[in-house]
């Protein structure tokens, strides 16, 4: 009998807990706010609880899939991603958790290749959730797991195009109205919610920094079609912002890694047309070769994989060409000395042998390139 | 908010404990007075990608549970990252360990808290991975907790599954060493080894090659407890230890296992603790307390004048002193960069804290005397001005760090060797070598001047400084590092010779005055002077019987360097009394007639002939007492002695205690003021100590 009794409740819980949320949610800034967190810590860990099934239960995939479907209802993605950050700490790891199983969530008939439910219904219809998300990292307390689920979000390719091509809700082509209305050949106006990643990397507490980079980096790394297309069309914004904040920051961590990032991508084949549009100007050139100098050894270690594709590129812009001869000496012997103590890095040392061959075999003057 | 104002919120005191993860510090969060670990991680050290170092304090920042060491904050400090912890007085189960093996009572109550922490754990979704009495924490009052996250993985998904091989092989479930995907249940064997380390001091194997038990673990059935142990405790432990993680209990189950249910409370534990205690009272060794010292920022030694030129026109006029060009045209680089100057010139002012052992600094302090020395030619090089004019109003800036930056420690390490070689000779050249230059030296040949364009030595104090440098600090560095093996030590050592390079090549004068105050100040230590200039003696009276039997035999010791300095300089065939102990002061004309065959070959050397020719055609050796030195190797002794007792007189005037010359005031007021700054800085260290 009691086994009967839970399987009930189980199923009125699936229905109403959505909507128990939703307006203890809404509640949350009004004057008995403070109960109304308790009371939402509780729904939220029992839908949980149902998500995730416990040792003893497993839950049934329908129960499941009335559960996805109200949260889905209830816009309860949306008012949960927006107020991650005023949730308690253990609230805080149920929403987290609740966000990852209905993401992955597929109704039992469905094609395993098909998208998950609530993931099309976000990237169609709702892309403000994923912007919601991302916007966790304005804050300490929802970095993390604001972080977590995005990451996971971002390996689909749509929900990585919904971040790119955000541009405001009033702008044409923004990924405002979901990933059909992208426009992928208007440049973007610099006010989409990428570009706060570079000030929750460089100027976020260590923490924030930390996971921001990550997800910035999944961002740019994991779809080899979508992000050359947007860097090819929104190259000067991109680079101009990427050298200016993270490159030149001040922050260790931050310099680094993303040096060792701009070469991921730069050496990435998928991003041949972006590398050799990189490595044509001198301006580039100069930042690079000044981090060859920074006095921190890792820098410099990071900055010469970048330094090598400027000198390695065989068909080398004039002003690259002026500012490597103009330098020539001083590059051969500097690169001569160069992390000498990495005497058992092989492949660094052939790079480096490599380099200085050849800049000493450049033309002393110029020569156009010829492509 | 930047990160360097919060490390300001933290007193951080005594060294607790260091792997090669970085290390871990006593503190004091100064808004609350509450006591807290702090674990410095060096970030420019580790190759590794910071990512994983992320992974754990996410892992960390997740939990909170009582069984687990509380995380409180980390930030980034210039290069070096830290974790604020909560502070466990007790220890770690393997220091616990080290007074005697626990006995059951002690080890059912730890288990009973270590699986009530797996428990927490494994209900988040995170696996230890690394569980083993160094990693179980103790409060002062017996609260057993988990620590080090370093491996610990946190699964997005109840029933994933992970593959890495993490972990350290003796506590290793073999489920684990096979990759074939393993859960919480990983956790479990490891807990049963570590409950065997409790009761035998030991895990399993424990003598056994790490590699070797990697393959022992899943080949040969489990390991057993024997011995002298209640049925209960083997039971639990054959539990732990069942191989197939699917017939392996959970923790929740393991915490009803009979050993487990009739522990007592923690506070039995304490006793383990003052045990500890006791144990390390009777210890003969006097542990001292390893102090944190904070680091100045500092710009390392670099050559401005090779700076990256961009545009032609610049290049023309391109200032000497541009401090650091990183971002050649913006004005506040500039700016920064004069913050940077700012910060280390100013005294003591702590920038980038880091992690230097106290208790080195105190030991050599002929050491702190080279650093520093090594720190000025850092300033002088980076200012780019002569130091003629730098000298009177900046003297002082290098000892300010005491020799506290990152590198310094592994240079420290070395210092024992190296003062031995090369200060040591230092020191001959400046006080005790007085005695035999003027046998030994007689009849030596002197590099002339001409050979080293940047720097016309203009005094003599320029031209001994120049050839302090040729013969003994170039010599014994190039030594030192040929003898050293790893890397950063090298690099250091590296440095150490560039910055040396170039303050010969800019102020050899300033050179000479730099050794001969760090001699000055090395006689003044009774300990170190006894130590150093002892060996010093016994040569001396070596050199000088062998002076009056054979002196070519003078020095064989040091067959092989010298032979080697001799191919390499060049010039060296002649002797200076600075480096006379050194190169064994060899290959005058008179003693090459019965020097070993090395020696003769030396002398034969292509470089000492193109040098013999240079020489007599190079100008009178300006400055050099007269350019008696341009002399053939076959001079004439007296005057050549004339001009050795001139600098020895010279040299003795300058000692500490005498009058200063005339002149030379600020290089007297240079050695006192580095001997006090340093005693100052000692003092106010360890002030916390006697206070």
């Amino acid at each position: 009998m009691a086994f009967l009794f839970g399987r009930a409740r189980a199923r009125t819980n699936a229905v109403e807990l959505p909507k128990q949320a939703r307006d203890h949610i809404l509640k949350l800034e009004g004057p008995t706010g403070a109960a109304k967190a308790d009371e939402l810590a509780k729904t939220l860990a029992l839908i949980k609880q149902i998500l995730q099934g416990t040792p003893e239960t497993e839950s049934s995939p329908e129960q499941i899939y009335q559960l996805v479907k109200g949260i889905i209802d209830e816009d309860l993605l949306y008012l949960l991603a927006v107020r991650l950050h005023r949730l308690s700490f253990e609230t805080r790891k149920d929403a987290q958790v609740i966000f990852s199983y209905v993401f992955r969530f597929r109704p039992p008939a469905a094609s395993p290749k098909s998208e998950p439910l609530a993931l099309a219904y976000v990237i169609d219809k709702r892309p403000q959730v994923l912007i919601a998300l991302c916007r966790g990292y304005d804050h300490k307390e929802s970095a993390t797991p604001a972080g977590t689920v995005l990451r996971e979000l971002l390996k689909n390719e749509a929900a990585a195009a919904i971040i790119l091509y955000d541009d405001g809700n009033g702008e044409p082509g923004s990924s405002a109205q979901g990933v059909q209305g992208i426009d992928r050949e208007k440049p973007q106006t610099g006010t989409g919610v990428l570009w706060l990643f570079f000030d929750w990397i460089d100027k976020g507490s260590f923490e924030v920094a930390a996971d921001a980079f990550t997800t910035f980096r999944e961002l740019l790394t994991k779809h080899k079609d979508l992000v050359p297309k947007y860097l090819a069309v929104n190259f000067e914004l991109f680079f101009s912002k990427y050298n200016l904040t993270l490159v030149q920051s001040n922050s260790y961590v931050t310099k680094r890694q993303s040096i060792k990032l701009l070469g991921e991508i730069l050496l990435d084949r998928s991003n041949y047309n972006v590398m050799t549009a990189y490595v044509d100007r001198g301006e580039h050139l100069k930042i690079c070769m000044n981090l060859l100098r920074d006095d921190r050894k890792m820098v410099q270690y990071e900055g010469f994989h970048v330094f090598k594709v400027f000198v390695a590129n065989p068909h080398k812009s004039v002003p690259v060409q002026k500012i490597l001869l103009m330098n020539r000496d001083k590059l051969l012997h500097f690169l001569s000395h160069f992390l000498e103590d990495r005497t058992d890095d092989e492949q660094f040392i052939d790079e480096r042998e490599f380099l200085i061959k050849q800049i000493r075999n450049m033309s002393s003057t110029p020569v156009p390139p010829q492509r | 908010m930047t990160d360097e104002v919060v490390a300001s919120h933290y007193q951080v005191l005594e060294e607790l404990g260091r792997g090669s993860f970085g290390v871990v510090y006593k503190a004091i969060e100064k808004a609350t007075g509450e006591t807290v670990a702090v674990k410095h991680i060096d970030l420019e050290s580790s190759e590794d990608d910071i990512q994983e170092i992320q992974q754990e304090i996410s892992v960390l920042s997740t939990c909170a549970s009582s069984y687990v060491t509380q995380y409180r904050a980390s930030f980034l400090c210039g290069h070096k990252l830290w974790i604020v912890m909560e502070y466990l007085g007790g220890g770690s189960c393997l220091d616990l360990l080290k007074p005697g093996n626990f006995n059951e009572v002690h080890i059912a109550v730890i288990c009973r808290e270590l699986l009530s922490g797996l428990d927490y754990l494994h209900s988040e979704g995170k696996i230890h991975r690394d569980i083993k009495a160094a990693n179980v924490l103790l409060s002062e009052n017996g609260k057993v907790k988990l620590a080090d996250f370093g491996v610990a993985a946190q699964l997005t998904h109840m029933k994933s599954q992970r593959n890495t091989f993490v972990g350290t092989p003796f506590w290793m479930a073999p489920e684990v060493i096979q990759q074939a995907g393993y859960d919480f249940k990983a956790d479990i064997w490891s807990l049963g080894i570590t409950a065997i380390e409790f009761a035998l001091g030991e895990p399993p194997h424990a003598n056994t090659h790490p590699m070797k038990v990697l393959f022992h673990i899943p080949k040969n059935p489990p390991p057993k407890l024997e011995g002298k142990f209640s049925k209960e405790f083997k039971d639990f432990v054959s539990q732990c230890l069942v191989k197939d993680p699917d017939h392996r209990p959970t923790a929740k189950e393991l915490l009803k296992h009979r050993f487990i249910s009739r522990a007592g409370k923690v506070e039995a534990l304490q006793e383990l603790i003052s045990r500890k205690q006791m144990w390390d009272a009777k210890q003969d060794r006097v542990k001292l307390p390893v102090f944190y010292q904070e680091t100045l920022h500092h710009i390392s030694p670099k050559d401005d004048s090779d700076e990256w030129v961009f545009d032609t026109v610049r290049s023309v006029a391109l200032p000497k002193r541009t401090v650091r060009s990183r971002k050649p045209s913006s004005a506040s680089t500039i700016q920064d960069a004069m913050r940077h100057l700012d910060v280390k010139d100013g005294p003591l002012q702590p920038t980038t804290p880091s992690t230097v052992r106290k208790a080195t600094v105190r030991r050599h302090p002929s050491a702190t005397a080279h650093r520093g020395s090594a720190r000025r030619v850092s300033n002088v090089s980076n200012g780019g001005s002569p130091r003629a004019s730098v000298a009177p109003k900046r003297p002082l800036q290098p000892d300010l760090s005491f020799g506290n930056s990152g590198s310094t420690m592994r240079l420290f390490r070395r210092v024992p060797s190296d003062s031995s070689t090369s200060s040591q000779h230092d020191s001959g050249g400046g006080g005790g070598g007085g005695h035999h230059r003027s046998s030994s030296k007689a009849n030596e040949n002197r590099p002339p001047p001409a050979l080293h364009p940047p720097a016309e030595p203009s005094n003599k104090e320029a031209a001994l400084g120049r050839r302090l440098y040729n013969k003994a600090i170039e010599p014994s560095l190039a030594e030192l590092h040929a003898q050293t093996a790893t890397s950063s030590k090298r690099e250091a050592l590296a440095n150490l010779s560039d910055a040396f390079a170039h303050l010969d090549s800019v102020d050899p004068e300033g050179a000479y005055h730099l050794l001969q105050n760090l001699v000055a100040a090395v006689g003044r230590d009774s300990r170190l002077s006894s130590a150093l200039f002892q060996q010093q003696q016994q040569q001396q009276q070596q050199q000088q019987q062998h002076q009056s039997n054979k002196p070519s035999i003078d020095g064989t010791p040091h067959g092989t360097v010298l032979v080697k300095n001799n191919n390499r300089a060049g010039p060296s065939s002649s002797t200076s009394s600075v480096v006379s102990a050194a190169t064994g002061t060899p290959s005058s004309a008179s003693s090459a007639s019965s020097s070993p065959s090395k020696l003769i070959m030396s002398q034969e050397n292509p470089h000492l002939m193109s040098h013999r020719r240079k020489r007599s055609i190079a100008p009178d050796g300006a400055g050099i007492g007269g350019g008696g030195g341009a002399a053939a190797p076959a001079v004439p002794r007296s005057p050549e002695k004339e001009t050795r007792d001139r600098e020895k007189m010279a040299l003795e005037a300058k000692f500490p205690g005498h009058q200063a010359v005339p002149g030379m005031e600020h290089c007297k007021a240079l050695s006192d003021l580095l001997y006090a700054r340093w005693t100052d800085g000692l003092r106010a260290r360890w002030g916390g100590l006697s206070g």
